[in-house]
């Protein structure tokens, strides 16, 4: 059932022009970071990782949290055009696996994107000129950013389930993104779910461990991430629904 | 008049003010936050300092609260399917007209708000003198029509496609483009709407890299920037709304 229901998502997704933001997003991303990298070559000067807190910062505190919004926004969206939500609520499927299919399709979708910086990370360092070896933390900052988008992505997803708007959950995740930078500042990095990703990602100091155990975030973000799956099952369980 | 009514409407209780709102919050905790500590020197040039942060903090949010905005107000529409209703009763002409005008009347209100908030912040943390009224009304005059065109542009989008997935694109990247734009050539920043934040700039950061001190100063607030966002809009309204009429709904 969940698998047919994954597939039944990724068809809404055919024609959607979703790529193009997958693709717009992280090459300006990608190319902020770089530019502002080549420009301040006096103060960054420890090649990949310096490139890397430039990459990281504009894509944790603006784009990805924009790009998750996007998604959760588009796959409710059909949804909520043409009185969908009626036929979607009276099939014969469980709450929970419609919900749970919504996010692992947002999840496969942020995985690509995390795919994609990365491969931009490597180019542009390339093409920066960088000599030194490429850091072999790369693939776990991207894994655990893949893993904090997906309990963004819960989040975003209620928001974009219980507000029929497109722009809401885009809006929502920028100023979570912008006050996630904040709390990261502060020190509350854990135990806010939009820290997690600057927070994962090493954003601030590219090094293989994070500013905290590897237990505490697995803790943190699955509690988030379960309290955000468990709202849009709550919500859609109990709140009748409004088709328009 | 009547049309502009229904847009009012149609926005009750959709908390259209929330975003505008959420920003200038914002806006006052980042960019008021960095003028509590402020020695003799700093409150001296302080109108100079507030309205050099200001457009900085515009360029890079406005655009977002923009695309959302526009995306909700347009949205409606394409969610109902009701444009093809809309034009039994009302010419398209006047349904873009009143869109733009109920859309613009909440982005007119945030920045009045954010000019008494600068304005009312000045007196009380004590800027020396009192409050440069000409140069206020300069940053408004830019803000406010830079804003407004904006946000024409995403309404434009919004309304054209109603995949609003492009405009809530098209916003972010402004905003981005708005803050990179205080980087670009002053040529080349006036291509861009987004970079008239920039351009309509009436003050000026001196870096000393030697003594490391900063300075802000006024300098000419550049009126042929108001021509050039004045001529943007007029294009984008005329090409936006000629589209709008034309479209099959």
């Amino acid at each position: 059932m969940l698998i047919r229901s994954i597939r039944a998502e990724y068809r809404k997704l055919r024609r959607s022009y979703i790529w193009l933001a997958l693709l717009i997003m992280p090459v300006m991303s990608a190319g902020f970071g770089t530019f502002n990298y080549l420009n301040n070559l006096g103060m960054l000067t420890q090649q990949w990782y310096s490139l890397w807190t430039q990459h990281a910062l504009f894509y944790c505190t603006l784009f990805a949290p924009a790009l998750t919004g996007v998604y959760c926004a588009y796959l409710c969206r059909l949804e909520h055009l043409n009185h969908n939500w009626n036929t979607v609520m009276t099939q014969p499927i469980p709450i929970p696996t419609i919900v749970l299919a919504k996010l692992t399709v947002v999840s496969g979708l942020t995985a690509l994107t995390q795919l994609f910086i990365g491969a931009l990370f490597l180019l542009s360092g390339k093409l920066a000129g960088l000599t030194a070896p490429i850091p072999t933390a790369l693939p776990l900052w991207l894994l655990r950013g893949w893993w904090s988008l997906t309990t963004e992505a819960a989040l975003l997803l209620f928001l974009a389930l219980a507000i029929r708007s497109f722009a809401i959950p885009v809006g929502a995740g920028i100023l979570g993104g912008f006050c996630g930078i904040a709390a990261l500042v502060k020190g509350f990095g854990i135990y806010f779910p939009f820290s997690l990703l600057p927070l994962s990602m090493c954003s601030h100091n590219p090094s293989d461990s994070m500013e905290c155990s590897t237990a505490a975030f697995v803790i943190s973000s699955t509690g988030f991430f379960l309290f955000g799956y468990l709202l849009c099952v709550l919500w859609k369980k109990h709140r009748d629904t409004q088709a328009g | 008049m009547i049309a502009l009514q229904m847009e009012f409407y149609k926005c009750k209780r959709r908390w259209l003010w929330l975003p505008p709102l959420l920003m200038l919050a914002a806006q006052m905790l980042w960019g008021l936050w960095s003028y509590i500590d402020m020695d003799a020197r700093a409150l001296s040039q302080g109108w100079a300092d507030i309205l050099y942060s200001f457009p900085l903090l515009n360029a890079m949010m406005t655009p977002v609260v923009a695309a959302v905005l526009a995306s909700r107000i347009a949205d409606i529409e394409h969610k109902g399917q009701t444009l093809k209703l809309l034009q039994t009763v009302q010419s398209a002409g006047s349904v873009f007209d009143a869109k733009f005008l109920c859309a613009g009347a909440y982005m007119t209100v945030f920045v009045a708000l954010q000019l008494a908030t600068i304005v009312i912040f000045g007196v009380l943390r004590g800027f020396a003198g009192t409050p440069p009224w000409s140069r206020l009304l300069e940053y408004t005059v830019g803000t406010l029509l830079t804003t407004l065109t904006i946000l024409l542009f995403q309404l434009v989008l919004s309304l054209l496609l109603s995949n609003q997935m492009i405009g809530m694109i098209a916003g972010l990247i402004g905003a981005l483009l708005g803050l990179f734009s205080l980087f670009f050539p002053p040529s080349f920043q006036r291509f861009f709407i987004w970079a008239y934040y920039a351009v309509l700039y009436n003050t000026v950061m001196d870096w000393n890299e030697t003594t490391r001190i900063v300075t802000y100063r006024f300098t000419g607030f550049a009126w042929d920037g108001v021509i050039g966002i004045l001529l943007f809009f007029a294009a984008i309204y005329i090409i936006g709304r000629r589209l709008f009429i034309k479209k099959e709904v």
